[in-house]
């Protein structure tokens, strides 16, 4: 790998100094890779709010954050209370102790990057990196130049996994870690993945740490694979995410993306349908507080005729949040017969909350179904009132009719045991006086 | 048990209660007639506590309290049920968890333990019975999709799960058609009790052939003008409002 060799004044004090620590084995062609991002990121740099995608997200905060580049897990991870088989990295380096894989079946490879690039690489050279955005931007540049590990699953042709697969992300404070993590689901094959990104610490909420975590799902033809992404960072933590999504013929993906806390959440979900059939979900879920500040970038391209997506997000604000949705559909011109939905409403709770939206339809077929809808609200008085006419307190009345907003998201949630955590997990942060009406 | 005495209230600025006083005691049902404008809805949300229905002077006791003391939800707690006009869909809360906050927040209020899902399972069964409501109905969005009638017959299910000591039915006759009257009117009788008020505010005397009031007033221009037995439903039935504005009117005069 080479070596930063002149840092410009403005560059962030987290990007690896001197010689970033090399991968042992990694192959001729990704260490190329790496070089050509860290190459085109030094051209590129970081994204300013001048970048039209970037107008309503200050980096300020991130830029001048003091963290070091992760070398590798200092803490361990905290486990969550279930028995799924899991991957675990801490400061977007594997820990192999804290990994429990038993109980996956056969037909599958499921591992870490470093160990995969020592022992799969010709599987993961044909892959890895090809779902990233022609006109990536600095953060997943930086991503490509500087990741060392994250999870690698090869789902093989008709294997079918029931078990949810668990992966968890967790940081110290203090640190920056730049993860990538690869999915490749042969024809016919299916899979659920579930990633919780978190502190190290979760009872000191306040660690200040950079995860910029990318994820490549290349689903084959007529494959499923259901993606759960569950963010409750650290408020004071920076979480650059990214979900890149390619989809052969009568391939099924859905994408949850839910943003719980964190200083700074964005991701970016693009979903490039280029078989005949396929179908992309994409539901989303942000609850901001605080001086919080949430972003999703979502794309869908519609490269080719008869596909169909369904796009659903929904935020939720409390005191000085903020939001960002940005919705891109593109349904290219052979893309005939397309159906597209994009749904996004926005719940404020605080006169101080601010939600910017934006659809952003390009349709060049002539025999397409496009809908979408954007809203921003508050709690209708009529509602509360009914509510309150009933005995309920005001608080717990806006807290069941928030609720009642979020929970068409988590409705849309197909395993029962996350549904239930979510519910639990949401209602926990919105509904301390109504405990037991669920 | 609830005294309203010279009681003027304004909606968002304009004057609509102009010197109201009514009496109701346990077990009483009071019809509130008039025409339309005259106030009736008023009352009903000024009772119940409405945000924007402010009391300019006057006075709302209710068993020996100041009602305007306090809020929606604690007047609701203390036993007052408004059933409304107007029933609001809530998508996303069902009819159950809507009556489960409910029921145990009552209870929390009133310092009892919470009532345990078995019983409260077994409960509403029981009441959606007294309103021929389906049992899928009760896991539906609050109201959403309801036609009129089973948002009126949700309506009186609710009173019959929070059984409340004044409740107020405010035109649940509107939008009803004579089966689905019949409906809601047995799910009232069957509430009423010796220990239980009903205030009836209508338009029509077509309700009170069901539901047989103690007491009738007549309300107009934010005054009970006039007060009878069940008779002077009738009598208004028969020659509308017109006569009694004219009787008053000339009464004013002659003041």
């Amino acid at each position: 790998m080479s070596t930063v060799t002149a840092t410009p004044n403005h560059q962030p004090s987290w990007l690896p100094s001197g010689s970033a620590p090399a991968l042992r084995a990694a192959p001729g062609w990704f260490m190329e890779l790496q070089d050509k991002a860290e190459l085109d990121y030094q051209q590129l740099g970081l994204p300013g709010v001048r970048d039209e995608q970037w107008r309503y997200t200050s980096l300020r905060a991130l830029k001048s954050a003091e963290l070091t580049f992760a070398t590798g897990p200092l803490n361990e991870a905290q486990l969550p209370d279930s028995d799924l088989p899991r991957l675990v990295f801490v400061n977007g380096c594997f820990n192999a102790l804290q990994s429990d894989l038993a109980g996956l079946p056969e037909g599958l490879l499921c591992t870490n990057l470093a160990n995969a690039l020592e022992h799969h690489a010709d599987r993961l050279e044909k892959v890895l990196g090809t779902t990233l955005p022609d006109a990536a931007h600095g953060f997943q540049l930086l991503n490509s130049a500087y990741c060392r590990d994250g999870y690698v699953l090869f789902v093989e042709q008709g294997t079918i996994i029931d078990t949810p697969i668990e992966v968890i992300f967790q940081n110290d404070a203090g640190v920056a870690s730049h993860c990538r993590n690869l999915v490749v689901a042969d024809a016919n094959s299916q899979c659920t993945i579930i990633e919780r990104h978190s502190s190290t610490q979760p009872e000191n909420s306040h660690d200040v740490y950079l995860s910029n975590c990318l994820t490549e799902v290349v689903a084959g033809q007529g494959a499923h694979v259901d993606h759960y992404k569950l963010q409750s960072e650290s408020t004071e933590a920076f979480h650059l995410g990214g979900i890149f999504i390619d989809q052969a013929n009568s391939a099924h993906v859905t994408s949850h993306n839910i943003g719980l806390s964190g200083k700074l959440l964005r991701n970016d979900v693009i979903a490039r349908l280029n078989g005949s059939g396929s179908h992309i979900e994409m539901n989303g879920l942000v609850l901001g507080s605080d001086q919080e500040h949430m972003d999703n970038h979502t794309e869908v391209v519609h490269a080719v005729p008869n596909c169909t997506s369904d796009e659903f997000y929904k935020t939720v604000l409390d005191d000085h949040s903020r939001s960002v949705f940005r919705g891109r559909i593109i349904v290219a011109q052979d893309a005939q017969q397309t159906n597209a939905d994009q749904q996004n409403n926005n719940l404020l709770l605080s006169p101080d909350a601010e939600a910017d939206t934006k659809p952003q339809l390009e349709i060049y077929a002539d025999d397409v179904k496009c809908s979408h809808g954007a809203t921003v609200g508050q709690l209708e008085q009529k509602s509360l009132f009914y509510l309150q006419s009933r005995g309920i307190n005001l608080e717990a009345a806006r807290a069941l009719l928030t609720f009642a907003f979020a929970n068409e998201v988590v409705e849309r949630i197909k395993v029962d045991s996350i549904k239930q955590e979510l519910t639990q997990l949401i209602a926990g942060e919105l509904m301390n006086d109504i405990e037991g009406v669920l | 048990m609830l005294k309203v005495q010279d009681l003027h209230v304004s909606v968002f600025g304009t004057p609509i209660l102009k010197g109201l006083s009514l009496e109701v005691n346990p077990g009483e049902v009071h019809a509130i007639m008039g025409p339309n404008g005259s106030g009736k809805s008023t009352l009903s949300n000024v009772i119940a506590g409405r945000d924007g229905y402010e009391v300019t002077s006057g006075s709302i006791e209710y068993i020996g309290k100041d009602l305007t003391e306090l809020e929606a939800d604690e007047r609701a707690c203390e036993g007052i049920f408004l059933a409304f006009q107007y029933p609001v869909e809530i998508p996303g809360v069902s009819n159950m968890a809507m009556l489960k906050a409910a029921v145990n927040s009552m209870r929390k209020y009133r310092g009892e333990d919470e009532m345990s899902a078995a019983e409260f399972l077994q409960l509403i069964k029981k009441k959606a019975e007294l309103v021929q409501m389906k049992q899928e109905f009760l896991k539906r969005s609050v109201n959403e999709g309801f036609s009129g009638g089973e948002k009126k017959r949700n309506e009186i299910l609710q009173m019959a799960m929070l059984e409340p000591t004044l409740a107020l039915l405010d035109e649940t006759d509107s939008g009803l058609d004579i089966d689905a009257l019949k409906v809601v009117a047995d799910g009232v009788n069957a509430l009423r009790s010796p220990e239980r008020s009903m205030v009836v505010v209508t338009h029509y005397q077509r309700l009170l052939d069901y539901i047989v009031p103690d007491h009738v007033h007549v309300l107009a221009n934010g005054q009970i003008v006039k007060s009878g037995d069940k008779s002077l439903a009738l009598e208004l039935e028969e020659r509308g409002y017109g006569w009694i504005e004219d009787e008053v009117s000339g009464l004013q005069e002659a003041s």
